[in-house]
């Protein structure tokens, strides 16, 4: 069995909130990638938790970018470090939900069809947190936010965001999650091995946002993967292959694990539950057997 | 030995941004911006020219991404105009606090609506707050002279430059144009050292500031904004060694001893140096206040040149609705001047001539016209 490297590059003192799974998520994409990577930083929590002026948590360069640009300005320094003869360096952008499914998605897309050699990753929340917990379209069904209070919880699905990548004919797409550090870390080695355009999406809880236990967010990210809310594949040139198969488990269990669902009765538990499966339905036709 | 070719501004700098060794180019077609893009798409498919062409999606992410190239320690090029620019307003700030030497050329072009695609300077006026220096030519030799001067001085003091020439009547005018052969290289190769993106020494660039970290940061940045005229000085002398041609932030033309000064950038300045000739022919003595450096804003060199004039009169090729011409209200603020008289003109690429000028100024002399108007007749 891999055993995950003792190197510790994101630095301890960063200023996350406890449980949260973006920065447990860059310290596992970090030890994967190396020291030799830059990354774009767009408003986001991830500008708060990377320290403030003076300060770079990271530990590797960063550029603080304006929230939409993220992968447009990843393509300008990849750009450039080829020109310099520094084609060596991972060139990766970093952004919440909000710069990737919303504001930065024409950004994204342009790098997407010109392929450009970059890893964007979506840490994803669910929602806007930084800005105090504003629905995103990346915020499911039924969650309630400062924008989405209940009863005018969110009534529309997620945007498929791998499948709007997967459109752009890119090389490598993944989804991954801190309740599977080795999965997670092997996504970004891979990421990081191929030419071209990579997206991970990343499920992270956020204790503040999802009304959750700070000590739970592992588990969180398990559940959401072990009821098929968040599919763990790959999809390699076009081609789809499952990483993790989930025991389909009760979605109830992940529900009430987070106060964001807390208004929603068994019955809105039941759409749900058929949302999920018809989703899986349509994704279990795309894998390979 | 350089050699005269007849090209527009456009074309002029295309050439000029092929000689300055730009590593990235950025940028999404608008006219009449478009041909500066085409012409360095077929250098560059020629193998004429050896730079990464990145052909975003919008001007938005024209914009981030030169940032990017730039912070990993490029030279970077790109080129837009009205709309566009427009689209690029929160990333221009970005890139000049940033201190990244982009260098843009802009075709000014009115803004819509009604659609136009016309000359007007409002596009790049309306950007005069976001840290950039900016240039204005009035014909296809400054414009590529122009955008090898910004490229040393953006990288100088660590601001971004902006070169802006008027649509249609400088990109696409055709003109003889000097283009160098190597005698720019030695002037143009060098770059100086900034900080950019190193994983041997990993910092991150732009972190959340503090009020007491914010202020003298920003306090630092206006400083070197205002650092880019001496650099100008300097290096359009060195300019001026190679060329023959020499760049000051204002151009003068006529009487010293003028009585009436015509102030005025872009092309419609071309049209002023006739007009002055009609005026000092005519017994008026008058001078053309040519403003090529608009920021930083010329104000000592403005100075001098305005104190002793009794009249002041401004064409604007621009609007602040509400307000009145851009540059008027500048010279009028930053002087302190009370005999300045703006007229709003051209707006859309409306024409405007030499006997529209004159008889603008006239009306001032004789008292018809004691405050800011607007030069408007059907023609
Ligand atoms: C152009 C622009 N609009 C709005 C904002 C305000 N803003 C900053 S962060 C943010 C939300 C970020 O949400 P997400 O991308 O999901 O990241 P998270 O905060 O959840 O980590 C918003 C709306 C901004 N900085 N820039
Ligand atoms: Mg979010």
């Amino acid at each position: 069995m891999k055993k995950i490297n003792r190197d510790e590059i994101l630095q301890a003192n960063h200023l996350a909130c406890p449980g949260c799974g973006a920065t447990l998520s860059m310290r596992l994409a970090l030890k994967a990638l190396g020291r030799k990577t830059v990354i774009v930083i767009p408003a986001c929590c991830w500008t708060i938790i990377n320290g403030p002026h003076g300060k770079n948590y990271a530990g590797v360069p960063v550029f603080h970018t304006a929230f939409e640009t993220t992968a447009a300005v990843a393509s300008g320094i990849k750009a450039s470090f080829d020109m310099q003869g520094k084609s060596d360096i991972t060139v990766m952008g970093w952004a919440g939900d909000g710069g990737t499914f919303d504001i930065g998605l024409q950004a994204l897309s342009g790098a997407a069809e010109r392929n450009d050699d970059i890893i964007y990753v979506c840490y994803d929340n669910e929602a806007y947190m930084n800005t105090g917990i504003q629905r995103s379209s990346a915020t499911p069904y039924g969650a309630a936010t400062t924008t989405t209070p209940p009863p005018i919880q969110k009534d529309r699905p997620k945007k498929d965001l791998m499948e709007i990548v997967n459109a752009h004919e890119v090389p490598y797409i993944a989804s991954a999650t801190i309740a599977y550090p080795k999965d997670l870390m092997k996504k970004f080695e891979k990421a990081k091995n191929t030419r071209g355009f990579k997206l991970i999406h990343l499920f992270s809880p956020c204790p503040p946002g999802h009304k959750s236990v700070e000590s739970k967010s592992v588990e969180i990210a398990k559940l959401a993967v072990e009821t098929g809310i968040f599919p763990l594949y790959e999809i390699e040139n076009g081609v789809h292959k499952l990483t993790r198969k989930p025991k389909f488990t009760d979605v109830r269990e992940y529900l009430y694990l987070q106060g964001r669902f807390k208004h929603l009765d068994d019955k809105e538990a039941e759409i749900i539950t058929e949302n999920i499966k018809q989703r899986w339905e349509k994704l279990t036709k795309k894998f390979e057997c | 030995m350089s050699k005269k070719i007849v090209i527009g501004g456009n074309d002029a700098v295309a050439y000029a941004a092929k000689q300055s060794f730009v590593d990235v180019i950025s940028a999404y077609p608008i006219t009449p911006q478009t041909s500066i893009i085409e012409k360095i798409a077929d250098f560059i498919a020629k193998g004429e020219m050896n730079t990464r062409f990145i052909k975003v999606e919008s001007e938005h992410s024209a914009m981030a991404a030169a940032m990017g190239a730039s912070i990993a320690g490029g030279r970077v090029f790109t080129a837009t105009s009205s709309q566009g620019l427009l689209l690029m307003h929160e990333v221009l700030h970005w890139a000049s606090g940033a201190r990244l030497p982009i260098v843009m050329a802009n075709a000014n072009r009115a803004v819509a609506p009604p659609w136009s695609i016309w000359a007007e300077q409002t596009d790049s006026l309306a950007q005069r707050d976001t840290g950039w220096i900016q240039f204005y030519a009035s014909n296809s030799q400054e414009a590529y002279d122009l955008l090898f001067i910004a490229f040393r001085v953006a990288e100088r003091v660590k601001i971004p430059a902006m070169v802006c020439m008027d649509g249609f009547l400088v990109t696409h005018t055709k003109e003889p144009v000097e283009i160098f052969e190597d005698e720019i290289d030695d002037f143009i190769k060098i770059k100086e050292k900034r900080e950019v993106l190193d994983i041997d020494d990993p910092k991150a660039f732009g972190a959340l500031a503090f009020p007491k970290d914010y202020m003298p940061i920003k306090l630092e940045q206006n400083k070197a904004v205002f650092s880019a005229a001496e650099a100008f000085d300097e290096l359009s002398e060195q300019f001026y060694d190679i060329s023959g041609r020499k760049y000051k932030e204002l151009e003068i033309y006529g009487e010293n001893s003028a009585e009436v000064a015509v102030v005025a950038l872009g092309s419609i300045a071309e049209t002023a140096h006739l007009a002055v000739d009609v005026l000092n022919n005519s017994g008026i003595k008058s001078k053309l206040v040519k403003i090529n450096m608009f920021r930083p804003f010329p104000k000592k060199y403005l100075d001098a040149e305005l104190k002793n004039v009794k009249h002041i009169v401004v064409f604007d090729r621009n609007i602040s609705h509400g307000k009145g011409g851009i540059v008027k209200d500048e010279v009028t603020g930053s002087l302190g001047l009370g005999n300045v008289v703006g007229y709003v003109c051209g707006l859309g690429g409306y024409d405007v001539t030499e006997d529209d000028m004159v008889n603008a100024v006239r009306d001032v002399l004789d008292g018809k016209v004691k405050e800011d108007s607007y030069l408007w007749s059907e023609k």
